[in-house]
């Protein structure tokens, strides 16, 4: 696999208001865009190829589910404020409206001289450029004891899906009086807030259902995302139901018995009626088969999205190395753009934009208590870099809170639009 | 949401006298440009328009979309997210995505 010269990262970084030279691509041809995986990044990146090149490239998109549920969202879905349904997407509007090629099926590995990828099927897509958006997949060893044959007891539910619906079920059965075990995971993992997100949510629910339940974090962090709101939020709505533990004072969790529902740290050994086990993260297994990784993520080249081992190959979303970007839906989403924009000028010589990036991330903590924390992000040589930021403050208003949240609806369904229309 | 729509109707109200920045800065745009820079706003505002929420800008005229950019890039309207966006672009970015918005077809 070829690395990326020097001459060529810098050329790329310039490429700025310019158009690329052609590479060699066939004459009469039209290029061919494999994309792998149908979430924030990898849906968008094929809608925005497809729609805007017109036909002059022809886009695949594998993706296995046919029905996609957004992880973003997942957690308002817990707190009982919307219906599983409605966290639910299939792929009708890209192949219908954009002439998507959308193949539902796994992608299992990838030839990067011959540019092939292999389908579960056995069957082969050949490609120009290739777009790798997997996502994440789970370290379930990192943690004694737990296991995907646990999951069921101890529901992960980082992936959306079946296992927010358990986790769902198993918060709105747990004994009254009970006790909720959150195990948050490690940095870095995707969407830096969710954990406290659904601590947030699942209070909500107990308040209603379970007022005399207790949640306990075992956090294997110091500290957290946005910490401030939401222990002020905690306090403010649940006097009492949450207790967070750092790292520094449990010491680290040792083990865990999906049997007993026993935690053991240094600290104590907590018994749970309920759990949510949320483990170490990389990213998915297609991009450790087609060689993009170094260790458990993908470094990229921040001017384009594309993978430091293969300029023919850009990964996306919670895969790559974004540093400064979280790994978070809106920040899979604006990668897909900047790539997008990139691979069309590539293969058909349409102008190539400055890569601009933004994220910006929600939290429901409360009913109409909505805190938001975002930045703008420029390419720099080794990274993207923080360009501005801004987080909510400690003295917002009520109804700032309230606008938040109606403006976070609205974040989802555009956002939802713009992956899938 | 009416504090916005008022700033709007003055915002428009104004532009018709004056001759104005807004239209020098529609006249530095550049549709393909503000096309590839509009990508970054429909992630949250959504060409069939919205609710309370995020306001649909599909449609919307070109010197009143110079002008609502001016204000947030200048704080003068509250939103930090729109404060971010647009404390990030130039004269020649605000025109581009003010002439991209305002030939599309706004919401029914």
């Amino acid at each position: 696999m070829s690395k990326i010269s020097r001459r060529a990262f810098t050329g790329l970084a310039a490429a700025s208001v310019g158009t690329l030279a052609f590479p060699s691509i066939s004459l009469g041809a039209v290029p061919k865009v494999v994309v792998i995986g149908g979430g924030a990044g990898g849906a968008t990146a094929a809608r925005y190829i497809a729609k805007d090149s017109g036909g002059a490239v022809h886009v695949t998109l594998v993706e296995a589910s046919k029905r996609y549920y957004t992880c973003f969202f997942s957690n308002i879905y817990l707190g009982g404020f919307r219906n599983y349904a409605s966290i639910g997407h299939n792929y009708y509007g890209l192949a219908v409206n954009q002439g998507v090629n959308v193949v539902h099926e796994w992608a299992v590995s990838v030839d990067a001289v011959a540019r092939k990828v292999k389908l579960g099927s056995g069957e082969h897509l050949s490609y120009d450029k290739l777009v790798i958006s997997p996502g994440i997949d789970l370290k379930y060893d990192k943690i004694n004891g737990y296991s995907a044959a646990v999951q069921d007891k101890m529901p992960h539910a980082w992936k959306s899906g079946t296992q927010v619906q358990l986790l769902r079920n198993q918060v709105m059965n747990m004994k009254q009086g009970g006790t909720f075990v959150m195990v948050p995971p490690p940095n870095p993992y995707r969407c830096p807030p969710g954990p406290y997100e659904r601590v947030s949510m699942i209070a909500h629910q107990f308040k209603q259902s379970n007022p005399t339940g207790k949640i306990v974090i075992l956090d294997p962090k110091p500290k957290f995302s946005k910490q401030g709101l939401f222990e002020a939020g905690w306090q403010k709505h649940y006097p009492g139901m949450i207790e967070w533990i750092s790292s520094e004072d449990h010491g680290g969790l040792k083990n865990v018995n999906a049997s007993t529902m026993e935690f053991e740290t240094d600290l104590d050994t907590f018994k749970a009626d309920a759990a949510c086990v949320v483990p170490a993260q990389r990213a998915g297994a297609i991009a450790m088969a087609a060689g993009v990784n170094n260790g458990d993520w993908c470094p990229i080249v921040p001017a384009s999205m594309q993978s430091q081992a293969d300029e023919n190959i850009y990964v996306l979303g919670d895969a790559s190395v974004a540093k400064s970007m979280p790994k978070s839906g809106f920040s899979a989403n604006s990668q897909a753009k900047v790539a997008a924009n990139h691979i069309r000028g590539a293969l058909t010589g349409s102008k190539v934009f400055d890569a601009r990036y933004s994220n910006t991330c929600w939290s429901l903590i409360a009913p109409d208590d909505d805190v938001k924390v975002g930045a703008s992000y420029v390419a720099g040589a080794e990274a993207i870099d923080v360009e501005s930021k801004f987080i909510s403050q400690a003295d917002d208003t009520s109804e700032t809170r309230a606008a938040n949240y109606q403006e976070s609806i609205d974040w989802y369904n555009g956002m939802t639009a713009d992956m899938f229309s | 949401m009416k504090k916005l729509l008022f700033v709007i109707f003055l915002l428009t109200f104004f532009c018709k006298f004056a001759f104005s920045d807004e239209q020098q800065i529609i006249a530095m745009g550049d549709i393909e440009y503000g096309e590839y820079l509009g990508a970054e706003c429909v992630s949250c505002h959504q060409q069939k328009g919205a609710s309370e929420g995020i306001p649909a800008i599909h449609g919307m005229d070109a010197e009143v979309f110079v002008a609502l950019m001016l204000a947030y890039r200048a704080k003068e309207m509250e939103n930090p997210v729109m404060r971010m966006i647009a404390g990030r672009l130039n004269d020649e970015q605000i025109g581009s995505l003010a002439l991209y918005f305002s030939q599309l077809e706004p919401p029914k």
